[in-house]
């Protein structure tokens, strides 16, 4: 799956403590490494288990490119105890539905299941993440699955194109510069050593955080992680990641035709990681131009003056710096530069003028409203804390979220616009039928 | 991503089929009918501070009539400015307080979704009145909606899975209303003005007919007394107009195929479909567990078939979707334009064996399992309970169906299974919609049946 954008996810809300307490969690790390993170919740009699793999496309090289992703197809297509088709098979006969995603950083298995289940499940996974068997057989069909995954992507959206063309140009040295889903012709030419490769140094059990949330005991997840995952041995921690982009020194542009009722507009601009003391004013920031039909975009250029008939933004955690994207769709009969200039009209006003006190509580209001929303559901939960703990480094992090929202500023937001939006950090792509105009 | 799920727009509403687990009940709430007729349904839940309404009114599009759009503009203009707030002042107060109210409307109905913190539910409660109450439909703001709207009409077609849903309702269900496109064509919501949009709010905006549900933390005793004093003024509506979802459907006689041209794709999306089931069918239950074999989760035959044995998809899957007076039944999936023909010849393999060899003991025990254990997260949050009701109330079923789903799913046997399978699975007279390059599939299509072309930039008078 393409980078999910999911800025709700991390938006812990003004009064968490109410809610939960960092106390609510408890934890354990087996001698193998893999650390636990577990919230016992009666409230429905189903639970679940996340299980987070620090391995995504940035752990990649041209070559290989998309070989993350296909790796967590793989994750589902046999292991020893359980063979083809088992797994799958297995978990829906005892009640149980999972899914998976991989992004640049991560990849993220999810299983939901009757909290009775939950033997299965940690056998299931114990099974396959101790020995996956790699079938020469299902490489090949897989491989025609996350092909058509990828095609279909492509046919259903224009902003697939277009982002993966501004995506390549804001990174040229840092593995961000490719797609998740990979290059065609490397998706064609993965081969069984690479996977072979992959999967002993990714999938080490030291190299995974598991939060565990339902209803079940912490006694019981411990018991039955010792019995099932601890005996598998940990791996050397993978290689480090040495390439930092360099600064972006000029404004870069770019343009891809598809036939389409009006142009696409995507504006990027470089910016740090989840663990930068910038980002919580940037999160901010992201709401005050597009969250909402008050937000400063929607109402400038959707609403009044009509130049857009959409936009949106979008930051999201990362292990390295990343991008703070914005995407336009042209309104009838206006021209995509007249667009962008008022795009940038917008931004110049906050870095000069800044934003309102009203504005800043706004958004501490509606962040507290997602945060409910995360922790109204045991899915909520077992998401949130294992970004936090992964992303962050430390699962507790979510519980000082809210004070460092709160201890955003409106000159914080000012100088983070200010340092950021600049002509030379930012790259442009258009996406419309006629480039030649 | 491992799975798709597959968002078909512009297809009928499917109602989520709830099954429960072990002991699952609905938690209690209570229910009261206003003078005017306007039915309430509230459910105390205190886990976290919030509250949710829905709201659902007889206004979709099936009362579009020659006016495709209608009824979906008019549910969205409702939040356009009311007696007391333009516009820009009711999103600001609301944006301000984190409190989200949408507006819509599927095929039958129409709906107010909201959520919003316990604190603020004297404020937010008085918007919400003022929206389905007093909208004044302000030409200004609908004028640059409608703008909105016939870009976003365009820019559909440029997704073969945003436009497929309407194509195959279209074709399957004719001329009776079910075939209804929701969100309209460019040439019927051109000519709309805020005349039409007042005309039909006036018409099927009633409090006789809908329903409004709340849940999450509030005071039962309280939240009755403020819903009765902001609702009881709405005044009843004229006589109805009448309902014509319920004429008879007409079945299909033969195979259709229908081609939609689409010159860049390179994939061909499509649907196989015939006639499916009304929602208040003695089935229901039955029905979705045999479906949830053949084409409703990962394990599905449609699923293993087209997918993991073949890769010739990411995803292959098969529904019911059910409203009050009919529905259809569908398989969908999208494949690479070269391999359209055995995708669509395995789809048909698949359907023909579920006819012939039937399902087993162990997979049928699966399936049980499995909709039992996917049930209990469908009502853990007061949105999800908030709109149970109101799809309970628009359905005419009660909390026993909720509160039996364990037991029927288990009454659920060999015998009946196959029963429900020839009865409601279809064997022949299957409607095909495929969208995807005809130059290249024409002669592959014209296999299926009785063929018609369209292309997908134009549009005609009958909904292609």
């Amino acid at each position: 799956m393409k980078k999910i954008l999911l800025p709700a996810l991390l938006l812990l809300g003004l009064c968490i403590q109410a809610q939960m307490k960092s106390d609510d969690v408890k934890t354990f790390t087996l001698k193998n490494g893999m650390k636990f993170l577990v919230v016992e919740d009666f409230s429905i009699p189903n639970a679940n288990m996340y299980l987070f793999y620090k391995v995504g496309s940035r752990n990649e090289y041209q070559g290989i490119t998309g070989l993350s992703h296909f790796f967590e197809h793989m994750m589902f297509n046999g292991a020893k105890k359980y063979g083809p088709k088992l797994f799958d098979q297995t978990m829906e006969f005892n009640g149980g539905a999972n899914n998976a995603y991989t992004t640049e950083n991560v990849t993220v298995y999810t299983n939901w299941f009757p909290a009775s289940a939950t033997e299965v499940i940690f056998d299931l996974e114990g099974d396959r993440i101790s020995s996956l068997s790699i079938d020469p057989k299902m490489v090949e069909s897989e491989r025609g699955v996350v092909l058509s995954e990828r095609s279909t992507g492509l046919e259903n959206s224009p902003w697939e194109q277009l982002s993966q063309t501004l995506q390549g140009t804001a990174f040229l040295e840092h593995p961000y510069h490719w797609p998740v889903i990979g290059y065609e012709d490397d998706m064609k030419n993965w081969k069984q050593a690479d996977l072979e490769r992959y999967f002993k140094t990714y999938y080490a059990p030291n190299n995974c955080v598991v939060v565990v949330s339902g209803g079940i005991k912490y006694d019981d997840v411990k018991r039955l992680a010792e019995k099932y995952l601890e005996p598998i041995p940990a791996q050397p921690a993978p290689p480090k990641i040495n390439i930092v982009e360099p600064p972006q020194t000029g404004e870069r542009r770019v343009m891809v035709q598809k036939e389409v009722a009006t142009p696409y507009l995507m504006i990027a601009y470089h910016v740090p990681e989840a663990r930068h003391e910038d980002y919580y004013a940037l999160n901010i920031l992201n709401s005050i131009l597009t969250g909402g039909k008050s937000s400063r975009l929607y109402t400038s250029l959707v609403d009044k003056k009509q130049l857009a008939n959409s936009i949106f933004s979008g930051y999201s955690e990362s292990f390295d710096p990343t991008l703070f994207q914005f995407y336009a769709v042209t309104a009838k009969g206006i021209h995509e530069n007249d667009l962008e200039k008022a795009i940038y009209t917008e931004l110049e006003k906050i870095k000069q003028e800044g934003i309102t006190e009203a504005e800043l509580q706004k958004i501490k209001n509606q962040k507290l409203m997602e945060f409910y929303d995360q922790v109204e559901t045991i899915n909520g939960k077992s998401n949130n804390i294992g970004t936090y703990e992964v992303f962050f480094g430390d699962y507790r992090k979510m519980f000082d979220a809210p004070a460092l929202y709160n201890k955003v500023t409106v000159a914080d937001v000012q100088r983070v616009a200010t340092k950021y939006f600049t002509r030379q950090n930012r790259t442009v792509g258009v996406l419309k039928s006629n480039t030649e105009d | 991503m491992k799975k798709l799920k597959l968002l078909i727009a512009g297809l009928l509403l499917t109602m989520a089929i709830p099954a429960a687990a072990q002991g699952y009940k609905l938690p209690a709430y209570e229910k009261f009918r206003l003078p005017n007729g306007l039915m309430v349904y509230l459910m105390e839940q205190h886990e976290v501070p919030v509250i949710s309404v829905s709201a659902i009114f007889p206004a979709g599009a099936i009362y579009d009539g020659e006016k495709a759009g209608l009824a979906s503009l008019t549910a969205t203009a409702l939040k356009h400015g009311t007696k007391t707030y333009s516009k820009a002042k009711l999103e600001e107060e609301l944006d301000f307080l984190g409190a989200s109210v949408s507006t819509y409307a599927s095929k039958e109905s129409a709906g107010l979704s909201a959520k919003f913190a316990a604190k603020d539910k004297d404020m937010v409660l008085q918007i919400i009145k003022g929206i389905i109450l007093e909208p004044v439909f302000d030409t200004a703001e609908f004028t640059k909606e409608k703008k909105r709207l016939l870009v976003t009409l365009e820019q559909q077609k440029e997704s073969p899975r945003s436009v497929i849903g309407g194509y195959f309702d279209k074709l399957l269900f004719g001329d009776h209303v079910y075939g209804n496109l929701q969100q309209g064509k460019t040439g019927t919501v051109t000519p709309l003005t805020t005349a039409d949009l007042k005309g039909f709010y006036s018409t099927n905006y009633r409090p006789d007919g809908s329903a409004i549900s709340v849940a999450g933390d509030f005071s039962a005793k309280e939240m009755k007394a403020t819903l009765t004093t902001l609702f009881s003024g709405w005044k009843k509506g004229p006589k109805t107009t009448g309902n014509q979802a319920g004429a008879p459907i007409s079945k299909p006689a033969e195979s259709n195929v229908l081609l939609v041209n689409k010159d860049d794709a390179k994939e061909t999306t499509f649907i196989i479909g015939a006639p499916g089931i009304a929602r208040n069918n003695p089935d229901y239950v039955a029905i979705d567990v045999v479906n949830t074999l053949f084409g409703g989760r990962f394990t599905s035959m449609l699923n293993d078939e087209l997918r993991v044995n073949s890769g010739l998809t990411y995803g292959a899957g098969s529904r019911f979707n059910a409203l009050k007076n009919g529905g259809s039944f569908i398989i969908s999936t999208f494949t690479a334009g070269k391999t359209t023909e055995p995708a669509i010849d395995k789809a048909l393999e698949v359907l023909n064996k579920l006819h012939s060899n039937g399902i087993d003991e162990k997979a049928l025990t699966s399936a049980k399992n499995y909709v039992k254990g996917q049930f209990p997260p469908r009502f853990e949050t007061a949105s999800q309970l908030s709109g149970l009701m109101t799809q309970m109330f628009w359905y005419n079923f009660d909390e026993s169906f909720i509160n039996n789903f364990e037991k029927n799913v288990d009454g659920l046997n060999l015998d009946k299974a196959k029963e429900i399978i020839s009865k409601y699975f279809p064997k022949d007279k299957l409607q095909f919609v495929l969208v995807g390059k005809a130059a290249d599939i024409q002669k592959i299509a014209e296999k299926y049946g009785k063929l018609k072309v369209v292309e997908i930039k134009e549009e005609g008078k009958k909904g292609f």
